[in-house]
């Protein structure tokens, strides 16, 4: 296919031969290309160079407290669902330096003025995309943006691949959130057995696309591929109502359910650091023995930590059930009045990864029973 | 519903990117008021931002101690004062203020600011005011009866209830008479005094049971202990004050002060951002659920 | 003791006598006397076995206790309108639980107690409204009483960030 009618919007066949110099032009371009990996019997996202890296022949089977890798002998390498991690590591990192401050007669600040890095995220799957969205609308706001994050964000290259093969604890079509991506990446895949199926979001995607072999999809290839995405739709492992959201948690902060499911969270805070939405963090200063040196610091926080509503006299949050009640209540209830749409985006990882096992949808469903009888 | 900029001054949307960067300012001024709560007077180092910096009565401070970190602090001076000088009032009981009560005139602390919605005194004009307020909790409103004294006019019966533990935790005595030569109706109560007391003992809520309010033209502004709080909205409401006219201003762990951390949430509200000072009607529903 | 018609006047403008018929306001009327009292002047004494209610007209009279190593602590001050020595009206309590004494220069109406009780015996209507406001007295005691008792500017024994 001629170069010049490569546009935006426009889907090639790329043979699965070409993917390593995708990768490679990616680097050359000053991309770090970081992408999932099975480590510790699980995937996470880490730097990978070629295909190899990839979990080929991986899927994985979730359920709530659950999470196993499934061999499956295919020459395929997205067919897995993916891990505890989420991308939200690379635009808001566990940790981050903000400053110093050093004491020379007077205090002076040094901000953190280091270059930010450019990550190529390999494999975003719909369900992530939303959830960039979703923090990009709580870190780059008028009133508050992190210059950090948005140094990332807008150096970002998203190489995303549609899912094929949900899980027990997907429910993205709950949401409104896949499985098929909506605008945002770069360049979209759509896995077939020997080939990949390219769609072109954006210039940046577009220019680098244009740099290698690909063909015109037959009728037939695309066929399989939306089948295929169809398929995906139809066998989502969980639905969520949201029919009544926010206003059924909202009005019903006093439910018996809370109190019972309260008697089961531990306050572990898994749920929040899987999360690809929860953006709640604490600032600690570390000084140095002569107290002449203070490092500032951004760390990751959660709303199970109990100290996270300490106020002078007491805690506003002392109990599990109180701290599990606005965990839910938030992302699923508050999030929409503060950033016009829902904190969830359907990826389940709090179901998978919660070690009691509590699932959001069975106990947002139990409150509507409570609440309607 | 999320308020952005409504609350932001010009100087404090200067914060907006700098990612918890203060500027710096010295103490220029320290009064002790009461046990463990002292007054600290910051004027900033650079002249530009001494000038341009200005707050509303209601709003506050991140006050940020180099090696322990920030606390948010209301102000509590004259936002005209002839000096300058930016008054906060302190109660020395956590890690980051009892680091403020080490230091000595001269010494600097980071400041970013000013955050929060302020008392709406612009709103409350033609009004009759009660100001009701416990503790620690007068501070936070000390500016507004700055603005009230000095436009006198614009409002209507001004009274200031004040209640304290017991007489020696009386915060500002030394400017009673000012307040009321200005026409302000101060009324003091403690908790319990001892036989040289001769003011009210008794608790800042019962006042609604010995004088009268006007329903159709009184606004209540009230700042303290949330359970004085809760019992002065009670007697207003009682009295047939409407909810959107009775204003509270609320405390929660706050980290950044400006909507972006989590820490100080309460329903869809980040209490810094969008408070802390809020009409009742606002928080009806989320202020009465236990543990919220 | 002032002369009846002007007591009478004195008695109809107290809150505390509002729905009383102009019959029982006259028995109020002769069972109470007016008492002015200085800055400093102490009204009763814990463990008086004296039997009035007071009503306070002007001023302002505190209530206190007496504690062993911690002197007399005022607990409660009362203002225009407002009752003390209320106790008298319903016997159980024979003597007064707690000190009054003016902190203001004041005028007090004082009812006889006794004499209000038998007033409320024969007249079961004067007696409930005398108990229905005694009720609402109480209640409010005791909310002020419970929000002393939280101890609300106290110092709690956790202290962290801020």
């Amino acid at each position: 296919m001629p170069e010049k009618s490569l546009t935006i919007g426009s889907t090639v066949a790329l043979p699965k031969t070409e993917f390593n110099a995708l990768l490679a032009d990616l680097r050359q371009e000053g991309f770090q290309t970081v992408g999932p990996h099975v480590q510790d019997e699980s995937i996470v996202y880490t730097p990978i160079e070629t295909l190899n890296d990839l979990p080929r022949g991986i899927q994985d089977e979730q359920q709530p407290g659950s999470f196993r890798l499934v061999a499956t002998g295919q020459d395929r390498y997205f067919d897995f669902i993916p891990g505890a991690q989420s991308w939200k590591q690379f635009l808001f990192p566990p940790k981050l330096t903000l400053f110093h401050a050093r004491k020379e007669g007077k205090w002076k600040i040094e901000a953190n003025g280091e270059p930010q890095p450019r990550y190529a995220l390999i494999g975003v799957r719909a369900c992530e995309l939303a959830a960039i969205q979703v923090q990009d609308r709580v870190f780059l706001r008028q009133d508050f943006y992190d210059p950090l994050y948005r140094a990332r964000r807008e150096g970002l290259f998203i190489l995303a691949v549609n899912c094929l093969k949900p899980v027990a604890t997907c429910f993205c079509v709950s949401m409104g959130t896949g499985p098929r991506l909506q605008p945002g990446f770069d360049l979209c895949l759509t896995e077939l057995d020997d080939l990949f199926l390219v769609e072109v979001g954006s210039e940046l995607g577009r220019s680098l696309l244009a740099k290698r072999s690909f063909e015109l999809p037959s009728a037939y290839i695309q066929n399989i591929a939306n089948q295929a995405l169809e398929h995906a739709t139809q066998s989502m492992g969980r639905t969520l109502d949201t029919s009544d959201l926010p206003g059924l948690l909202m009005d019903h902060l006093e439910a018996e359910r809370w109190t019972e499911v309260g008697k089961r969270c531990l306050s572990c805070a898994n749920c929040t650091q899987v999360c690809p939405t929860c953006f709640c963090w604490d600032a600690t200063d570390r000084i140095d023995l002569p107290r002449k040196v203070t490092v500032r610091e951004r760390l990751w926080d959660s709303c199970f930590n109990p100290d996270y509503s300490h106020v002078f006299g007491g805690n506003t949050r002392p109990t599990i059930r109180s701290r599990y009640r606005q965990w839910l209540t938030h992302k699923i209830g508050a999030w929409k009045g503060q950033f016009d749409v829902l904190g969830c985006v359907g990826c389940g990882r709090c179901i998978t990864w919660c070690p009691v096992g509590i699932d959001l949808t069975e106990e947002i469903a139990a409150i509507r029973q409570e609440v309607k009888s | 519903m999320t308020t952005t900029m409504t609350n932001q001054t010009a100087h404090s949307a200067g914060y907006a990117d700098r990612l918890l960067q203060p500027d710096w300012a010295e103490i220029a001024k320290i009064t002790p008021e009461a046990e463990g709560v002292v007054s600290y007077w910051f004027k900033f180092l650079d002249p530009a931002i001494q000038s341009r910096y200005h707050f509303a009565p209601g709003q506050f401070n991140m006050l940020y101690v180099p090696g322990c970190g920030e606390a948010a602090i209301s102000m509590s001076s004259d936002p005209d004062a002839p000096d300058g000088l930016l008054g906060h009032t302190v109660r020395l009981v956590g890690n980051v203020t009892k680091a403020i009560g080490r230091l000595k005139v001269g010494e600097v602390v980071g400041v970013r600011g000013p955050f929060g919605a302020p008392w709406p005194l612009d709103a409350i004009q033609g009004l009759d005011v009660v100001v009701a307020s416990g503790g620690i909790g007068l501070p936070p409103l000390r500016p507004a009866l700055h603005h009230i004294t000095h436009h006198r006019d614009q409002y209507g019966k001004v009274t200031l209830l004040y209640g304290a533990r017991s007489p020696k935790d009386l915060l500002y005595q030394n400017e009673y008479e000012g307040w009321k030569q200005a026409g302000i109706d101060v009324q003091v109560t403690v908790d319990r005094g001892d036989e040289s007391w001769n003011g009210r003992v008794g608790v800042v809520p019962m006042w609604f049971y010995n004088f009268r309010v006007d329903p159709r033209k009184t606004a209540v502004l009230t700042c303290g202990p949330e359970i004085m709080i809760r019992f002065v909205i009670f007697e207003g409401l009682a009295r047939r004050i409407p909810a959107e006219r009775i204003f509270v201003s609320l405390e929660r762990n706050m980290k950044c002060g400006q909507g972006a951390c989590g820490h100080c949430q309460l329903g869809p509200y980040f209490i810094c951002k969008d408070g802390p000072v809020f009409p009742f009607s606002a928080l009806e529903k989320f202020v009465n659920v236990e543990e919220y | 003791m002032c002369p009846e018609d002007d007591l009478f006047t004195e008695v109809q403008k107290i809150p505390w006598f509002r729905d009383l018929s102009e019959k029982h306001l006259k028995f109020v009327g002769e069972i109470s006397h007016l008492r002015r009292v200085k800055i400093g002047e102490i009204i009763f004494r814990e463990g008086d076995k004296e039997d009035n209610v007071y009503i306070v007209l002007e001023g302002r009279i505190s209530l206190d206790m007496y504690v062993p190593a911690r002197g007399k602590i005022r607990f409660y001050s009362a203002e225009p309108w407002e009752v003390i020595g209320w106790s008298s009206v319903t016997p159980n309590v024979h003597q007064r639980t707690a000190g009054a004494a003016a902190v203001q220069d004041s005028l007090l109406l004082a009812v006889d107690a006794e004499k209000l009780r038998q007033l409320c015996d024969q007249d079961h209507d004067l007696g409930y409204l005398v108990m229905r406001r005694l009720a609402n007295i109480v209640a409010s005691r005791l909310l002020v009483t419970r929000l002393q008792l939280i101890d609300m500017f106290g110092e709690p024994s956790e202290k962290k960030n801020a």
